[in-house]
């Protein structure tokens, strides 16, 4: 027997050899579904003009707690609930496009608003609401009155500033007013801000057209905010909480927990937080972080207590802001210390 | 009286005839004159910078020459001195596509990847071309954002994104029996599964890669304040953790590194810096790779493109040490060495007409993207034009979100769907194709194509609609004369 292959055995070769060569036909054939291929003729289309892959973006630990960006333009009123805000539009004003998603340096464009088809004015001309989180701003500011005078410092020598930095009033309330216009374009911003919840909340029209221009602002009468804003106020209170910039520091932490993160990123990752009486963490809010670096962050929070924050000896709820991942590098000396009370 | 009469009926002819003149503007197209406003440029032999010209230091006129020179080798599967094409490729050559309007450009007027199979470079029997691919469209690179599935659909829970290289080497002399099958672009089109990108220009890429970060930080920093709903931010590299600053998302930090991959990518060399042939992303993906019947087709070993350790004698030193280094060493110095374009004072359009366009530019806000000038780079230790100089690339290097009307759905490092590195403008007036995925020809289309839902450029196009015909009109201008 020894050496002799046996019939059996030999049919049994050949049926792997035959197995084989269909598998080998397989991969050098026509391919199957799946990876790079596909074979159906029916196979089902992608939405075309939506962003199915995002990047680093905001998202929240829960979903009813307002967020800067949840405004809308609804009813021709533009409302935020996180500021406080309505703003009425002026008749004929309306949103074409929305804007890009908050910035990791903590920018917003919260609307941008247009003169609609039933527009009949000469010119054109647009409404840029927007709000710049002092906690993490690039600028070396700490209010809104000192955000509107770094704009007005890093203007080009094609602007000339008709209005310096002036306090003005709106609906009640103190904002900053900054007028400046490029001959060359024939263009004048006129740009009102206010300061609200540790943010810079600013409204920019711009147009050729100046007449226009006071005719929405008178229009922004109409504007309904809440009782802390101010050019150099707005730190919170009344039925928000109080903003601190960085009250997460060592001294009022008394327990933490580093996120442990599974990917390397190099992203910066400016997290605002509210803690509540107890000095837990009751709401996160990610300005811009990938999906992985907001969960490693969520759990880690969870263990994070805090010394409650006490005003007249009362505990009450405070809003601060932390960077994880990789701050940025600042270019100029850091901020002068922002809010505090 | 007569007089008179007649003017106003030739001014009512005129209007009548040129309506155009009168209230609207065009893109005034491809600048003619020298090539780069460069005179001694050609279309074969762009300038380098003005120290290498000068062959300061002592060898690297040599080398730039001699990385010009391997910039535009044609490369074969297997035989001669330049082989290891495939197993899966795009083009034969890198000057196939970076060539308008000259070596180191941008996608030409003719589509060299339209006339591979025409051209022997890829067999007719087991290629066929892509209908993306037109002969007067732009050379195109095809990804597809997400995998498909065992059924054939999109899965938009399996992202993709790599380069799906549209030619395959199966049917060539030297491929053996190699038998691969083209990716499916026909289904990835018709389930708009598939994005496109077009050649990045390399004109004056040294500079950009000798800018510390520290500066591009302080660009950023002085934006923060604008009134124009730009907020922008950097991508990384993913070794280090600097900023990346080439390829359309910005996802690349250095040259050579762009070289080794490009190498591998776009022709299917492997090199010192990516040593394996390059599978598909779907066979990476289901772990299949190459089989192994497409393997080392070149016969030479890995990697195809290595050291020269031995070159032949010459009797000038500085080319015989340009021999010495691998290809993607000398891709990478030719690109480094190259001069930026020059642009025009006075065409088209006239120089008050440029000089009002530039103003404009910055004055509405495309300059807070388009940053005009990067000040300065880093002292060289290759060539003193590359050290403490001004970079005019018009760009922060930033990536910033551009909207849905621009998304391709391919995250590329620290890049999302959507966001892009703002497009460096230098050479723009002889450019072709505009915008990742060379969609128009048309600057006016580019432009309108910065607003859609979800676009940090909305407000700053919206002052470009706001302004008058004529100062559009200077603009445009202004543009072509980069
Ligand atoms: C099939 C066409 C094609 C070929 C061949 C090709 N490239 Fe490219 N190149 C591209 C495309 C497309 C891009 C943009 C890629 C992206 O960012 O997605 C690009 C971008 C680049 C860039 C980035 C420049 C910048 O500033 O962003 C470099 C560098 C480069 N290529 C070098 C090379 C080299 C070196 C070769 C030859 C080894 C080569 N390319 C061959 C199409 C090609
Ligand atoms: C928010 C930043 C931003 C602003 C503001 C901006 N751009 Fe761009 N621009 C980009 C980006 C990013 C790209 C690349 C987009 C793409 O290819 O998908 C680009 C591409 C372009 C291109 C095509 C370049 C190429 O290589 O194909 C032109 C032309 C252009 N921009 C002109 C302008 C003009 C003119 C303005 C002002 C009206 C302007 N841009 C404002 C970011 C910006």
């Amino acid at each position: 027997m020894q050496g002799k292959i046996t019939r059996s055995a030999l049919w049994r070769f050949l049926a792997v050899l035959a197995i084989h060569g269909t598998l080998l036909g397989a991969a050098q054939g026509a391919p199957q579904s799946g990876g790079d291929y596909s074979t159906n003729p029916d196979a089902k289309k992608l939405p075309t003009e939506t962003i199915l892959v995002k990047g680093a973006w905001s998202s929240a630990s829960d979903a009813v707690t307002p967020l800067p960006e949840g405004g809308r333009v609804s009813r021709n009123v533009y409302n935020n609930a996180y500021f406080g805000l309505a703003y009425p539009l002026s008749p004929d004003w309306t949103e074409k496009y929305s804007g890009p998603p908050p910035s990791d340096s903590g920018y917003y464009v919260l609307a941008q608003i247009r003169p609609a088809d039933t527009f009949t004015g000469e010119t054109r001309g647009s409404i840029l609401i927007a709000a710049q989180d002092l906690f993490f701003t690039l600028a070396p500011a700490g209010s809104a009155f000192e955000l509107i005078n770094y704009t007005r410092d890093h203007l080009n020598a094609d602007y000339k500033v008709e209005r310096p930095p002036t306090p003005v009033t709106v609906a009640g309330r103190s904002f900053v007013r900054l007028d400046y216009f490029s001959p060359v374009a024939e263009l004048h911003w006129h740009v009102l801000a206010t300061q609200i919840r540790c943010h810079m909340v600013q409204f920019v029209f711009t147009s050729r057209d100046t007449k226009l221009i006071e005719n929405l602002i008178q229009d922004m009468s109409a504007i309904s905010l809440p009782p802390e804003a101010g050019a150099i106020a707005g730190t919170g209170g009344g039925d928000a909480p109080l903003c601190i910039k960085d009250y997460a520091r060592d001294e009022n932490i008394i327990e933490r927990n580093d996120p442990v993160f599974t990917e390397r990123r190099f992203n910066s990752v400016p997290v605002r937080i509210i803690i509540d009486k107890e000095g837990k963490v009751k709401h996160i809010h990610f300005l811009s972080a990938f999906p992985d670096q907001a969960k490693a962050i969520t759990d880690a929070l969870a263990e994070w207590r805090f010394r409650p924050y006490l005003r007249n000896g009362q505990a009450v709820e405070v809003e601060t802001g932390i960077i994880f991942g990789h701050p940025p590098r600042l270019a100029a000396p850091p901020p002068s210390p922002a809010v505090s009370e | 009286m007569k007089k008179i009469r007649l003017a106003v009926f030739l001014a009512l002819a005129a209007a009548a005839f040129f309506p155009s003149i009168a209230c609207s503007q065009t893109d005034p197209g491809v600048r003619s004159g020298p090539i780069n406003g460069q005179s001694g440029a050609t279309a074969t032999s762009p300038l380098p910078l003005a120290s290498v010209a000068a062959n300061s230091p002592t060898g690297s006129l040599e080398f730039f020459q001699n990385g010009l020179a391997r910039f535009q080798e044609v490369e074969v599967v297997s035989g001669g001195a330049n082989n290891g094409l495939g197993p899966r490729f795009n083009f034969n050559q890198c000057s196939g596509c970076h060539s308008q309007p000259s070596i180191g450009g941008s996608s030409p007027a003719a589509n060299p990847e339209f006339s591979v199979i025409a051209n022997g470079i890829a067999s007719g029997s087991t290629n066929t071309t892509p209908s993306f691919l037109t002969s007067t469209g732009p050379t195109r690179e095809a990804r597809f954002p997400f995998f498909f599935n065992s059924n054939g659909n999109p899965n938009t829970n399996a992202p993709n994104g790599g380069v799906e290289d549209i030619f395959v080497v199966s049917g060539l002399s030297g491929a053996g029996n190699c038998s691969l099958p083209q990716p499916s672009f026909a289904i990835a089109q018709s389930t708009n599964n598939i994005i496109f990108r077009i050649p990045t220009p390399v004109f004056g890429a040294g500079l950009i890669e000798n800018i510390d970060d520290s500066t591009l930080i302080a660009v950023q920093a002085a934006a923060a304040g604008n009134s124009l709903g730009i907020s922008g931010t950097f991508n990384h590299n993913g070794n280090d953790g600097t900023i990346s600053r080439f390829g359309w998302k910005a996802q690349n930090k250095s040259l050579l590194l762009f070289s080794g991959e490009a190498y591998n990518v776009e022709m299917g060399i492997t090199n010192e810096i990516f040593g394996q042939d390059r599978p598909l992303p779907g066979e990476d993906q289901q772990g299949s790779g190459l089989p192994a019947n497409c393997l080392n087709l070149s016969k030479t070993g890995y990697p195809e493109d290595a050291t020269n350790f031995t070159v032949a004698t010459n009797a000038d030193p500085a080319a015989q040490n340009a021999q010495v280094p691998s290809d993607i060493v000398l891709f990478a110095e030719f690109m480094r060495l190259l001069a930026p374009p020059t642009p025009s004072t006075t065409t088209p359009g006239g120089a008050a007409s440029i000089t009002r366009g530039q103003s404009l530019f910055s004055a509405i806000g495309c300059a807070t993207c388009h940053t005009a000038t990067l000040s300065s780079t880093q002292p060289s230790n290759i060539t003193s034009s590359l050290g403490s100089a001004p970079v005019g690339a018009f760009s922060d290097i930033e990536i910033h979100h551009m909207g849905t009307g621009l998304a391709d759905n391919v995250s590329q490092g620290g890049a999302g769907g959507d966001q892009f590195r703002t497009a460096p403008l230098w050479g723009l007036g002889q450019r072709i194709f505009f915008l990742h995925d060379g969609r128009t020809t048309n600057l006016l289309t580019a432009i309108a194509d910065h607003s859609s839902n979800g676009s940090e450029a909305t407000e700053v196009e919206e002052n470009f609609a706001s302004l008058s015909s004529s100062q559009k009109q200077d603009l445009l201008n202004f543009l072509r004369s980069l």
